[in-house]
């Protein structure tokens, strides 16, 4: 019982970490939020739903797919809402990703309607039994896809010559400009990883949670949470802290089944109900605010006074 | 500070609306006068959001919540408890402000991004709260019947009657806003808003100014909710969704955010925009995207700031003459406070650490009255953070700082510049579209900042003229009165220094940190600061200079201290710690100093 939650929030955990990894790679490259992250979830959902319609894949083959697409949107997008804003105090670039969020929210709907849809699963959805746990196969898929994509962005991160690069210009802009790397193509390259990886947990959520236009807002407060849990950026911290919030999202709902001492009746049921889990864990976020204004691990990103 | 080119566009402004008001009441169908009244419940809405968002520059994403909770509050009282609007609205307002002040407590103090994000959740948090209560709000359905708008006993039906009192209550709470902004507070928002750390060394107690934006933000917004729920005349959730807030950060963003003018226009354009957009169909809202957008890239002011733009360059500001130069007040400064033996600060054991740099290492020094202490010392030995901890930007890990025989270590640096000490920063933090004068005026009424003194004191500020006033003898002080009346961005870099030195002078202080005045000033100007901060000293002031420029400190200072990786090495004359071979060392290196006789 404690192995199946466990794995489950491990698996969710993995594709909240691919939100937050992107949110937490545009801190470090503009020191600016970009409030549309989530937003970018709820467009990879639906180019995977569209994709699907068309080529008639599963989900694991329309990834690549999806990746790239999203990597040319999320170059676009950082053309229209944060180049023209750079030089301005980063407060701006957040008000500009909220429209450009209102923009893609109704677009979406005037594409696909209101209603939820969803993706293909991955590899298919049947269970599968590993001795007491038994694991969905989508699950699975999810956490195993997910892990391979962090890996490959640390190699890309610390074995590449545009990792190097890309961190170059994350930690020190002007540095970097002065030393020769092309600043500009590193950080439409930083927008272009960040909408990628929004867009793959797009394709990986939208199947068992299903994708709407709206959605982008949850996620968006889910990857902000991770960041200020993990530090604010720290991309092992965002990791970090994904996994923490599915943990609690996966767990917490869980409680009565697992102390059957808690009770059951309508109390229990509405004590640990998901809104309530959602209510609770945002009481501690504001706890933590409160105790460590500086969050949970101290900053990654030092501010220059 | 309401500059002339706001009053004029103001003016402008208010001319166009009360035309098109009788334009509307004449013509206007009651669809039209249903639609202009929601943009007046808006336009509440955003003059509180101005508060916040505009004066206090602080990105809250909570002000539709407020809104929703004074919607709710009058809703619900007025369909289960049977009390009307105006009854109810001490309720309908209290209840977010008391619920803006319980938060500000554990958010206000946090940094922008994560200010942001705690405005959210707790929007979330009261959003989900709502839906959740069905038996007391009804849930995801909310509550129908809620009756219309009551005044005095009577009902105001809708339609022109409704128009008239929502805008009434606009343009109550334009007058009131208006007054809360002008003058001196007007111009501490503005500094604090460039740079906060700034402002506190002003003396301008910026928790508290933050504090009232932001209760202000939801008194207003608590009025705008009564009202709304009484002229759609249902409670729902809806009004508590994220996208009442992106309403009303777009109005602000479009009319202007630091501009009350701003938010009314903003909250007229956003609401008839989806009318004007018709044609658009389903895409209208995506229109409102991208106006957003547009106006965040193009108009970072919105359209107020635009016209004002056009109102300068129809009355350029070349014909501003500046006011006659007051009288300062005689100096706080008396020889018989502390006599000349004692010290005027002590510095006892003072440490300091980032992370494992030790920046003080147990560093004590004292500073006589009346004397101008040089401090020199190679980069990074520690000269700004013993200023900053003086000054109570950093809290030491030990040791204490006595200024004038009271411990000043733990208070905070509004307290701390109101007592006398001021300084200058290494990188000059003025606020570049306010003048000269302005810029040092704000320092000189800092400490009797405060909103019951704006909204008590007659219509043109008797404590602003004095100020400007005074802070013309300030510039004349320093030899910068011939630009007093410029705007601060356009002046080169000597005149920005000189402001910032009259500014700092305008708190009257006893003791002055100066953090590298002489940097980038060619040699004439090093020679006429020199001879001013001389006469400054000889009026009795106190003076810590921190400078590189041997030939500019030398001459200047009756005394150099020398600081090495955070510990005194060197204390005396200026020609002993010059040739000094712990000195000479630590700035060149150990042959240099073998190399001394």
């Amino acid at each position: 019982m404690a192995l199946q939650l466990l794995f489950n929030a491990f698996s969710l955990g993995a594709a909240y970490a691919l939100v937050a990894l992107g949110f937490v790679l545009v801190i470090n490259a503009t020191s600016a939020v970009n409030f549309c992250q989530g937003d970018m979830v709820m467009l990879g959902g639906f180019t995977s739903v569209a994709l699907a319609q068309g080529l008639h894949l599963p989900g694991i083959l329309l990834m690549p797919i999806v990746l790239i697409i999203m990597a040319v949107l999320g170059i676009v997008f950082s053309a229209v809402a944060y180049f023209p804003l750079q030089r301005r105090p980063p407060e701006t670039v957040f008000i500009s990703t909220i429209a450009l969020g209102i923009i893609l929210q109704n677009l979406a709907t005037i594409l696909f309607g209101p209603e939820p849809k969803a993706a293909p699963s991955l590899i298919g959805t049947s269970e599968m039994a590993f001795g007491p746990v038994m694991v969905s196969r989508q699950a699975l898929a999810i956490l195993v896809t997910a892990a391979l994509l962090i890996l490959a962005l640390y190699a890309l991160f610390t074995r590449t010559q545009f990792g190097r690069r890309l961190r170059a210009t994350a930690q020190d802009r002007e540095m970097a400009a002065a030393i020769g790397i092309p600043v500009t193509a590193m950080i439409a390259g930083t927008f272009a990883l960040a909408t990628a990886l929004a867009g793959a947990a797009g394709l990986l959520l939208s199947n068992t949670f299903f994708v709407t236009p709206t959605e982008g807002t949850n996620y968006i407060i889910k990857a902000y949470i991770a960041t200020t849990v993990g530090g604010w950026g720290s991309i092992p911290g965002a990791v970090a802290g994904a996994g923490l919030i599915a943990l609690f999202e996966v767990v917490y709902p869980a409680m009565p089944v697992i102390f059957q001492g808690l009770g059951e009746g309508k109390l229990s049921s509405a004590l640990f109900s998901q809104t309530t889990s959602t209510i609770v864990l945002d009481i501690v976020i504001l706890i933590i605010l409160f105790v460590r204004p500086q969050g949970l691990f101290g900053e990654a990103v030092r501010v220059r006074a | 500070m309401i500059s002339r080119a706001s009053r004029d566009v103001t003016i402008f402004l208010g001319a166009c609306g009360i035309l098109c008001a009788i334009y509307v009441l004449a013509t206007g169908s009651p669809y039209v006068l249903r639609e202009l009244s929601i943009a007046g419940i808006y336009a509440l809405l955003a003059i509180g959001y101005h508060f916040i968002f505009g004066q206090a520059g602080a990105l809250a994403l909570s002000q539709g919540t407020f809104m929703g909770v004074g919607a709710y509050a009058s809703g619900i009282l007025s369909v289960r408890y049977g009390v009307p609007f105006d009854v109810g609205l001490p309720i309908s307002i209290g209840l977010p402000v008391l619920l803006a002040a319980i938060i500000a407590v554990p958010v206000l103090r946090l940094q922008s991004h994560y200010f942001a994000l705690a405005t959210l959740i707790i929007s979330q948090i009261v959003l989900l709260i709502a839906v959740q209560w069905v038996s007391f709000t009804g849930g995801a359905n909310g509550i129908g019947g809620v009756p219309a708008i009551v005044l005095l006993d009577r009902t105001v039906p809708p339609g022109w009657a409704t128009f008239l009192t929502v805008w009434g209550f606009v343009v109550l709470a334009g007058l009131l806003a208006a007054r809360l902004t002008r003058g001196l507070i007007g111009s501490a928002f503005a500094v604090m808003r460039v740079n906060s750390t700034a402002a506190a060394t002003l003396g301008i107690d910026t928790a508290w100014l933050r504090f009232g934006a932001f209760l202000l933000s939801a008194f207003f917004a608590g009025l705008a909710g009564a009202l709304y729920v009484h002229t759609i005349r249902v409670i729902s959730p809806e009004i508590l969704g994220f996208s009442v807030m992106v309403t009303c950060l777009t109005i602000a963003m479009l009319g202007g955010r630091y501009r009350i003018a701003g938010a009314i226009l903003g909250a007229v354009l956003v609401i008839e925009l989806p009318e004007w957009f018709r044609f658009l169909r389903e895409y209208y809202l995506v229109g409102y995207g991208v106006a957003l957008l547009v106006v965040v890239i193009a108009a970072p002011d919105g359209f107020v700031g635009l016209l004002e733009h056009v109102a300068v360059r129809l009355r350029p500001r070349m014909s501003l003459t500046p006011p006659a130069a007051a009288a300062l007040p005689a100096g706080r400064i008396s020889a018989d406070r502390a006599p000349p033996e004692t010290p005027l600060l002590q510095l006892t054991d003072i440490e300091k650490h980032f992370g494992g740099v030790r920046a003080l290492d147990h560093v004590s020094l004292a500073i006589r009255p009346g004397e101008i202490l040089g401090m020199i010392g190679p980069n990074g030995s520690g000269k700004t953070t013993l200023i900053n901890i003086v000054t109570g930007l950093y809290q030491p890990e030990g040791g204490r700082v006595v200024f004038d025989g009271s411990d000043i270590t733990r208070q905070r640096p509004h307290q701390i510049a109101r007592q006398g000490i001021a300084r200058t920063f290494q990188t000059v933090a003025l606020v570049d579209e306010m003048t000269a004068l302005d810029n040092v005026a704000v320092a000189r009424g800092s400490h009797r900042l405060g909103f019951w003194q704006a909204l008590a004191s007659p219509l043109s500020d008797p404590a602003l003229r004095t100020a400007r006033g005074e802070a013309m003898a300030l510039l004349t002080l320093i030899g910068a009165e011939t630009i007093a009346m410029m705007p601060c961005g356009t002046l080169a870099y000597g005149w920005r220094r000189r402001v910032e030195i009259a500014r700092a002078l305008a708190l009257e202080p006893r003791l002055l940190l100066l953090d590298e005045p002489a940097a980038g000033l060619n040699e004439t100007e090093q020679a006429d600061l020199a001879r001013r901060l001389r006469q400054v000293a000889a009026a009795g002031c106190t003076l810590l200079v921190i400078e590189h420029n041997m030939l500019f400190l030398a001459p200047l200072a009756d005394r150099f201290i020398c600081l090495d990786y955070g510990e005194v090495i060197a204390e005396g004359t200026p020609a002993e710690v010059q040739s000094d071979r712990k000195v000479v060392e630590a700035y060149l290196g150990r042959g240099a100093a073998a190399a001394l006789p």
